[in-house]
């Protein structure tokens, strides 16, 4: 066996691997970056919100039999119709409040839907549809699972889209306003409350597109719910509110825990996001595009 | 003065006196001190939500059924009618230990089934100090299989290594050729998972098989893309499973077959039960494993599994097929009987050492074709198993050896 | 009603229980919880030691927290480090007064060095680096098989005091309950002093702290030694109880846990802390009497009790967040000034 060569084959298929499935990564991590970028909230509870899209869609798309495109988009509209409902009812009444609070008020929001959903579907796993076509790319010797490549061209699209939307839509720039400075924002018509409503709503339909790709991938059961916690690390390396720093981050998350699980095993694989936080936190808390945040008196 | 001071203080008084009051209340003595008369309760707290739900509910529902029929068709054991009591345990060890306590300080039950491993370790010393019950659970841990340091637990089958080694024996026996097999290992980072992987790693030593590649993944582990590549850069020849239920196993299953491998994957019990097989879709094919009991559909001369077919046929009709959980929870609950009936019918009091010793007394017992061959709990292990495929015609798994005993 | 209540020294002002009737009522308590082990089952007992160590590790979440301001997600953590340090001093044959505060020591030093970031970072910041702590921490535990047995886990031999086995939990009542009097008593008084004054300015305005003197970063790793040493004797004190360890139980679902305990009980005083173990650790148990009470009329009632569990812990959180952030605390603390003029005024 010709070690050296085989090594950059295999070097060269986990990074592939790692760089494709980190787009699914940015695709999550864009969900946080808007609800912070928005709300000024880290929302623990996105995973559930990828749960919930999951779980809609297989009930429409499975159960109830629905088409396709029409499961989606019906999918698409609960999910939204409960983020907008999230952010009434729990957000709005917390704003102002301590961080603690917030954050608290987001790991409630998770445990509730959590349980939520594991009661009324139970904690078994069912099997989506095949969404992503399962073929495998070979370039080479190096074998890519299809899912992994049409994932990140799926996560590609919706984060392209949602850029070009914030960035010429009416709509958009108005969230970007609000999100930058609410007081200027109002004193300039914009409906502030309006566009923070928004942005909940877009950040769970991103969730559940996300999280419909997730549980095609692998199964639906409840522990999708924990599945965005990994991408905390996304954001923090990326920059809290920063979009381009959810892209960047997303692939250089996804290429680390696929090398380390490829080199290093399974195990080290779980912690390696943590890892990386911890050493981002202490060395350039802010991430690579966040803003500075200044504290005044 | 002193007299109007203590009226500010009323919401504190009236919960101090409260909780004076629950705690008087709670002195009415609960414990079943019912000794030689009355119901015999079998205690349970099955993982009924959780990673291992799926679990859970076939072995709730098994061991909570056999109770029924007992009492139903034999009037109970020796003439006490039995009477389940199964909470949920979450598989989280401290809630297993939570209703145990419960369970134990309310009904002080003389058998009791767990939830893992994890909790059968943590409880034995407990049971061993309390010596009032015998102990079973899901766990096939090897460490368990101990009549000396663990006096009062058993299991309803071999431990998870002897159920390695006949899968190393099989593919040491099958393979005819110059070179051994290569055989990979895929667990997952569990207690339970990782128990039998060092009798693994010393029989395939023992029989000169190779260990080309060691996996460890999470429980449910969601993305397997990067092992399923380091798993097809070793080749191996065969792909052992353990530690799972179901997922990841059927994902697993299907890269490997997308990407062009040809191993064949073998599992161990728990994730031999059909529904596993159907998850994984066409790539079952080729799907092999160790199982010590007989599938609910295979009721040839088999007196025991065509009971449980038509029981929860009758009492559970929208249960098309029953799992092996379900069989699993049902042996146990022969066990227990068969135990309890042994000790009262020689006149003793059901205290720990009196049923070890019936336990252990339990010899060539036949359980009516759920295990095969007959059954001896010396060992407080019913050492046997059979090794089982995949059909893709039938779409069932079917034995492919014959009863193997273990040890 | 509250008459002829004055105080003639600072002193007397600053006592934690300065009327003759709050102490009677104090050691009317005590006698209360003495002998509630000998009305109660064993269950019962069982319950009011878990009580009892939430209430220690609630503490200790609290002055991080609470009166601090320092958010930590990895309380669960440090719990197991000592957790795991008694295990293997007692199984080494150390004496539980010896193991107790090595093990809220070393879990102390521990949060010290997951402390000393926070001043860099703050709020969301060190929230979430604290929950990545939490999970390294928890691989550590499952990982370092010499020290902590790995996923086995480990058993802890019992506590003895003189050669006196306290081998079931009736024993350890006995033992729990003190711990957590003290401790909890300790924490009360540390804010009447300089130190507990500084973590509550840091708390509500950390730079202007720093303006009127108060070091932040030695008075932050104090917070967070301390906060961890609590969660360290709590640990050790679980350990002891159960018997056994597995690094399962040290989870974040444990650290929301406890966060969860000391928001609906009121942050940012010992009170509350207590109220909300008592009240975080009851509700569980009402939920599963309540259902085994309907399983005649819902069978499958018991299958959804977990995640139904979940929902109403998810639900309890958001609800006192939005209508009574102040915790039960506040909700005591009406019904008291109700009274204080009863009944010439309602």
């Amino acid at each position: 066996m010709n070690t050296a060569a085989f090594d950059w084959i295999a070097l060269a298929e986990y990074s592939a691997i790692g760089l494709l499935s980190g787009g699914l990564l940015a695709l999550i991590a864009l969900g946080f970056v808007l609800i912070y970028k928005g709300t000024g909230v880290i929302n623990f509870a996105m995973g559930e919100f990828m749960m919930l899209g999951a779980y809609f869609f297989y009930t429409a798309n499975v159960l109830w039999g629905l088409p396709m495109w029409l499961a989606l988009a019906l999918t698409l509209a609960a999910v939204a119709a409960v983020a907008a409902l999230i952010e009434r009812a729990l957000l709005r009444p917390l704003s102002g409040q301590p961080v603690i609070s917030v954050l608290m008020a987001t790991i409630g929001l998770a445990s509730a839907l959590h349980g939520g959903v594991e009661a009324l579907w139970s904690g078994r796993n069912y099997e989506m549809p095949t969404l992503l076509s399962r073929k495998p790319f070979t370039p080479g010797e190096i074998l890519i699972p299809g899912q992994v490549v049409w994932s990140f061209v799926l996560a590609a699209v919706v984060i392209v889209a949602f850029t070009l939307y914030f960035r010429f839509s009416k709509t958009g720039i108005a969230m970007r306003a609000a999100a930058s400075d609410p007081i200027t924002a109002y004193v300039l018509g914009i409906d502030v409350r309006r566009t923070q409503a928004l942005t909940w709503m877009f950040a769970g339909m991103v969730g559940a597109v996300a999280g419909i790709v997730v549980a095609s991938m692998t199964s639906l059961s409840p522990a999708l719910g924990g599945a965005a916690l990994g991408v905390l690390a996304v954001i923090i390396l990326g920059g809290l509110d920063s979009i381009a720093g959810a892209i960047v981050a997303g692939l250089v998350v996804g290429l680390v825990e696929s090398l380390t699980a490829g080199y290093l095993g399974g195990k080290v694989r779980d912690i390696v996001p943590y890892a990386i936080v911890l050493v981002i936190l202490l060395i350039r808390p802010y991430g690579l595009f966040g803003t500075r945040q200044i504290e005044r008196l | 003065m002193r007299a109007q001071d203590d009226r500010s203080d009323l919401s504190r008084r009236s919960v101090l006196g409260a909780g004076l009051g629950a705690a008087a209340a709670s002195a009415l003595p609960l414990h079943a001190a019912l000794a030689q008369t009355g119901e015999l309760v079998v205690g349970a707290a099955p993982p009924i939500t959780g990673v291992f739900a799926f679990a859970g509910v076939g072995l709730h529902q098994g061991l909570g059924d056999y109770c029924e029929w007992r009492n139903q068709a034999k009037g109970g054991v020796a003439g006490r009618k039995l009477r389940y009591i199964g909470e949920d345990s979450g598989y989280k060890m401290d809630q297993a230990m939570a209703v145990f306590k419960k369970i134990m300080g309310a009904h002080k039950p003389p058998v009791f089934y767990g939830d893992s491993t994890a909790w059968a370790k943590a409880a034995a010393k407990e049971v061993s100090q309390l010596g009032s019950t015998i102990t079973c659970s899901p766990s096939f841990s090897s460490d368990l299989a101990d009549p000396k340091n663990v006096p009062y637990y058993f299991m309803a089958g071999p431990t998870y290594t002897a159920m390695g080694e006949i899968l190393l024996e099989y593919i040491n026996r099958t393979s005819r050729g110059a070179s051994k097999p290569a055989v990979a290992v895929v667990y997952s980072d569990t207690e339970f998972g990782r128990d039998p992987i060092p009798g693994i790693k010393a029989k395939a030593q023992a029989l000169g098989i190779p260990i080309v590649q060691e996996i460890v993944t999470k429980p449910g582990a969601v993305d397997v893309s990067a092992e399923v590549s380091k798993l097809r850069r070793a080749k191996p020849d065969f792909v052992i499973f353990h530690g799972y239920v179901l997922a990841p196993i059927p994902e697993f299953i299907k890269q490997m077959r997308e990407a062009g491998m040809t191993a064949t994957p073998m599992g161990t019990i728990w994730s031999m039960d059909k529904t596993t097989v159907d998850a994984m879709g066409a790539a079952a094919n080729g799907w092999m494993g160790v199982m010590p009991y007989r599938y609910s559909y295979d009721t040839k001369d088999a007196p025991t599994m065509q009971l449980i077919k038509d029981y929860a046929a009758k009492a559970r009709p929208d249960m098309k097929y029953v799992p092996i959980f379900y069989t699993s929870g049902w042996l146990v609950g022969m066990i227990f009987s068969e135990i309890m009936e042994r000790t009262l019918k020689a006149g003793k009091p059901l205290t720990g050492p009196n049923m070890k010793a019936a336990l252990e007394s339990i010899n060539d017992w036949d359980t009516g074709g759920v295990t095969g061959l007959l059954a001896s709990l010396k060992g407080h292990q019913i050492a046997s198993g059979r090794i089982y495929a995949y059909n893709a015609e039938t779409k069932l798994m079917e034995p492919a050896s014959s009863w193997i005993k273990t040890a | 009603m509250r008459i002829g209540d004055f105080r003639a020294s600072y002193q007397h002002d600053e006592a934690l229980w300065p009327t003759r009737v709050q102490r009677t009522w104090l050691a009317l308590l005590a006698l209360a919880l003495a002998a509630f082990p000998f009305g109660a089952n064993g269950y019962l007992v069982g319950l009011a030691c878990l009580v009892g160590i939430h209430c220690i590790a609630a503490a200790g979440l609290n002055i991080m927290t609470g009166y601090t301001g320092l958010i930590s997600l990895g309380h669960a953590a440090f719990m197991g480090v000592g957790c795991y340090t008694a295990a293997w001093f007692a199984q080494r044959g150390w004496p539980f007064f010896l193991t107790l505060p090595l093990a809220g020591l070393m879990a102390a030093a521990i949060g010290l060095v997951v402390g000393l970031p926070s001043l860099r970072i703050k709020g969301l910041y060190l929230a979430v680096a604290t929950l990545a702590t939490q999970f390294l921490l928890v691989y550590v535990f499952r990982e370092w098989d010499s020290v902590t047995g790995g996923v086995r886990g480990v058993n802890v031999p019992n506590a003895s005091v003189l050669g006196f086995d306290l081998s079931n939990d009736h024993r350890m009542y006995y033992l729990i309950v003190p711990v957590a009097a003290l401790m909890l008593v300790g924490a009360r008084n540390l804010f009447r002093t300089r130190v507990g004054r500084a973590f509550i300015a840091i708390r509500d305005k950390d730079i202007s702290a720093e303006v009127l003197g108060i070091d932040l970063l030695r008075y932050k790793l104090a917070a967070f030694a301390l906060g961890s040493f609590y969660a360290g004797v709590a640990g050790a004190l679980l350990g002891y109880f159960y018997r056994a360890m597995t690094p399962e139980y040290f989870t974040l679902q444990l650290s929301i846990f406890y966060l969860a305990a000391i928001i609906v009980g009121g942050l940012g005083s010992m009170l509350g802390t207590i109220l909300g173990a008592i009240f975080m650790t009851l509700v569980p148990e009402l939920l599963r009497g309540f259902v085994a009470l309907i399983a005649e009329w819902a069978p499958g009632a018991t299958e959804v009790l977990s995640p139904v569990q979940q929902v109403v812990f998810g639900l309890l959180i958001m609800g006192f967040l939005v209508f009574e952030p102040h915790g039960l605390l506040e909700i005591w603390r009406r019904v008291r000034r109700l009274f204080h003029l009863w009944p010439f005024r309602a």
